[in-house]
């Protein structure tokens, strides 16, 4: 067929109707350029806000299509981006005509989060001079905008539009779907379902995933599907459970030369995960095995640190044999149950929540004069408190929203509670009560 | 509009050197130093939390540059600035312009300068030297003995002594007062019962008391201690010690991924905790905790996963907890706890 192009790419949506999942974005887009039209601009720039891979930029540049089009000028976070080249750049620029006939520019920057202090000083300065000055509409994206405090400015020059969060399988579904139908490939729901499910949200892992498997072919079955993710925590598991069971050095050890054994990443919370449980019946082989893993990570800092690989050995082997020959080893059964890492998942789950929250704590230490530590450890479960009082709540609530600005009053108590609200507190009643059992999530 | 306008501790802290409650040998002592000339000494304010330290910094600066003291004071935290680098950094660009207002010099608040390294410490004995002409320090430390000679040497030391009795509840009760929450005097005996002399403690203990009920009462005090003590960490060492490793484990990855604590504080709280008396540990058991928890915090400096190295920890724990028997009582929660 045609030419080796990333599905990714080809499949981009061009326009704002081909986007997916965004309808309330879009509307906010659509209004905002609508305003710019009629010669009245609402604001002069929208920031897009959300996490990686969820297509902010997508969203801006299928905007710029739409309607004969506009021309993008583009600046990201990998351009140098001081105040004096943004001008140069950009105000040049603002003075000319329009190039080839389109309807004018839209100028496009790049996750402006990404904006460093020190390397691009005045940089900041200058988008927000160049907002009040411009005479063509801006769009900015950003990851997490309210990191930090200094971007608030930022924020108060443009309207906010907070996209949704990552796809769900439906939304993955329908966009695999089409890319099945304009390839001309019969393509088994299951195939494509187990594609969404593995992808957790990210679309462009699910396109790649389909390109992988289904380029070239003429039907997609389940059986064509091989998910990395899943491959991956195949041999994991086969990993653990051989060391798990080994019962001499050698045995343990062997793993270490699989191809697919990654010390790096995978390995240590795979296995500081399932330790406590494999070896539930026996406290002794599980403090033993556990200091041999933070034993192995403190070689692994060491090489970090001052790249001597030559320790590499006694790395592995602790992280390996010093897990599986424990004394007080509990007999096990031929088949141990396996557990996915929790950390995994609950750092995923939480990234948003996560940085609201640290976003707060930054705030709150440089009001409170104290550090961060104090503010978590203190300050949080009293605002956790205060959230449930009738006394403080309603202005607390206030408050916090102003200042996360954009966010729902929901997002904003769950980022003041934690997950679900945390173990620490919720309301009066709990309060003398022994706290309710929880577990991780 | 802030958020700290609502947090009792901030709302009332002292902004001038006079208002400060007690202390009133240092406050002659500073009010001294300041008529005397134009260039003072660099400043070391030890001595314990809630006792007004940062509050005198803050005050000096308002002394000093009127309206104008945040543009010229730095404010940092040894223990959120990422080493000595980035101090350095930050005092440099700070340095770099000339100071407005009345003093002929910048003003470097460095709170918890006792939680940095002796190196560090080196590193920031030069500094001072290096901006002498245009800036003035003022270190601030819980514990003097951490802070080396030769910055001590350097620096005109003034102590902070626990506040007296008298002088913390009369603050609570303009405190309440002004808010318009009933408190009793049993109550703030009990606020007392638990603060002693530090005053950001018994700030807090009141508020959190104010947020739970119309009417404070001695037993509306104890029953919210819990939300200003970190009492997640005495759960997770109570659930450590009586065995349940994977329910303390939860407990853990609560604290550092969704609560946010880093690794080195969630260690030392259980540390103070443990050594303090909160829980009730005979003292062998402190004398083997205190050697692990010394091996943990290196290796957790040399290590590179944080759940890792806590872990291990919650182990030991939980094998020291099983030779002396500890953490069985599930009651242990006494609410009348001192301390």
């Amino acid at each position: 067929m045609s030419k080796k192009i990333p599905w990714v790419e080809k499949y981009r949506p061009r326009r704002l109707s081909e986007v997916v999942n965004q309808e309330e974005a879009k509307k906010a887009l659509l209004d905002w350029i609508n305003s710019w039209e009629k010669g009245k601009p609402s604001r002069k720039a929208v920031m897009l806000v959300g996490p990686p891979g969820i297509g902010k930029t997508t969203l801006a540049y299928a905007l710029a299509n739409e309607r004969g089009g506009y021309e993008v000028l583009e600046l990201n976070a990998s351009d140098v981006r001081t105040g004096e080249r943004i001008r140069q750049v950009i105000g040049s620029s603002m003075k000319m005509g329009s190039l080839f006939g389109f309807k004018g520019r839209i100028i496009l920057f790049d996750e402006v989060d990404g904006l460093n202090v020190r390397e691009d000083r005045g940089g900041l300065a200058a988008i927000v001079e160049l907002i009040r000055e411009s005479t063509w509409p801006i769009i900015m994206t950003a990851n997490n905008p309210w990191d930090p405090p200094k971007f608030r400015e930022l924020r108060d020059e443009a309207e906010v539009i907070q996209l949704k969060p990552p796809l769900g399988e439906e939304d993955i579904l329908t966009i695999l779907r089409r890319i099945c139908n304009a390839e001309g490939i019969k393509c088994e729901e299951d195939a494509l379902k187990l594609i969404a499910v593995a992808s957790g949200g990210d679309v462009r892992a699910a396109i790649n995933d389909l390109q992988a498997a289904a380029e070239g072919k003429r039907v997609l079955t389940r059986d064509d599907v091989t998910v990395t993710e899943r491959a991956h925590q195949f041999d994991m598991f086969k990993i653990l459970d051989k060391v798990f069971h080994a019962r001499r050095f050698e045995d343990a050890r062997s793993v270490t030369f699989l191809p697919s054994f990654d010390w790096e990443s995978y390995y240590p919370p795979w296995v500081l995960d399932n330790i406590p449980s494999v070896y539930a019946k026996s406290i002794e082989a599980v403090s033993e095995a556990l200091d041999n893993l933070s034993l192995s990570d403190v070689v692994k800092g060491r090489i970090a640190k001052t790249q001597e690989w030559e320790l590499m050995p006694y790395m592995l082997e602790l992280m390996t044999v010093g897990v599986a020959l424990v004394r007080n080893k509990p007999p096990l059964a031929r088949f141990v149950r396996l557990t996915f890492p929790e950390r995994i998942r609950l750092l995923a789950k939480t990234k948003e929540m996560r940085q609201m929250r640290d976003a707060l704590i930054n705030r709150l230490r440089t009001e409170l004069h104290v550090s961060s530590s104090e503010v978590s450890l203190y300050y949080m479960p009293l605002l956790r408190l205060m959230a449930t009082s009738d006394t403080f709540k309603k202005k607390l609530l206030e408050r916090l929203t102003r200042i996360m600005g954009g966010y729902s009053l929901e997002s904003v108590e769950k980022t003041l509670g934690g997950v679900g609200v945390s173990a620490s507190g919720e309301g009066e009643g709990g309060a003398q009560r022994k706290s309710s059992k929880r577990s991780g999530g | 509009m802030s958020i700290a306008e609502l947090i009792w501790v901030e709302k009332y802290r002292p902004s001038r050197i006079d208002d400060i409650i007690d202390q009133e040998e240092v406050k002659e002592r500073i009010k001294q130093f300041l008529k005397m000339g134009n260039m003072p000494p660099h400043m070391l304010f030890y001595g314990p939390p809630g006792t007004g330290k940062t509050t005198m910094a803050l005050a000096i600066a308002r002394e000093l540059y009127g309206d104008a003291w945040r543009e010229n004071t730095l404010e940092l935290n040894a223990s959120d600035e990422r080493g000595i680098t980035t101090i350095r950094e930050r005092v440099k660009e700070f340095a770099r312009t000339a100071p407005m207002g009345k003093a002929p010099y910048k003003l470097i608040i460095l709170d918890e300068a006792d939680n940095m390294t002796s190196d560090a410490q080196q590193a920031l004995r030069r500094m001072m030297e290096m901006y002498a002409n245009v800036t003035r320090f003022i270190l601030i430390a819980n514990y003097v003995s951490r802070i080396i000679d030769p910055i001590q040497s350097r620096c005109a030391m003034f102590r902070f002594s626990p506040l007296p009795r008298d002088a913390v509840l009369g603050r609570l009760r303009e405190i309440a007062s002004r808010e318009g929450v009933k408190v009793t005097d049993e109550a703030l005996e009990a606020v007392w019962d638990i603060s002693q002399g530090d005053m950001r403690k018994a700030i807090n203990t009141l508020q959190a008391a104010a947020a739970t009920a119309k009417e404070i009462t001695p037993e509306v005090i104890y029953k919210t201690v819990g939300y200003i003590e970190p009492k997640d960490i005495v759960d997770l060492i109570n659930t450590a010690f009586s065995g349940d490793f994977i329910n303390a484990r939860d407990k853990l990855r609560t604290l550092m991924y969704e609560h946010g604590v880093s690794g080195t504080e969630i260690l030392r709280v259980i540390q103070r905790q443990i050594m303090s008396g909160a829980i009730n540990v005979p003292d062998e058991a402190k004398v083997e905790i205190a050697e692990v928890a010394a091996d943990i915090d290196y290796r957790l400096t040399e290590g590179s996963d944080e759940e890792i190295q806590l872990s291990a920890f919650l182990a030991r724990l939980m094998l020291i907890g099983k030779k002396y028997g500890l953490g069985t009582s599930k009651e242990a929660k006494a609410p009348a706890k001192k301390r």
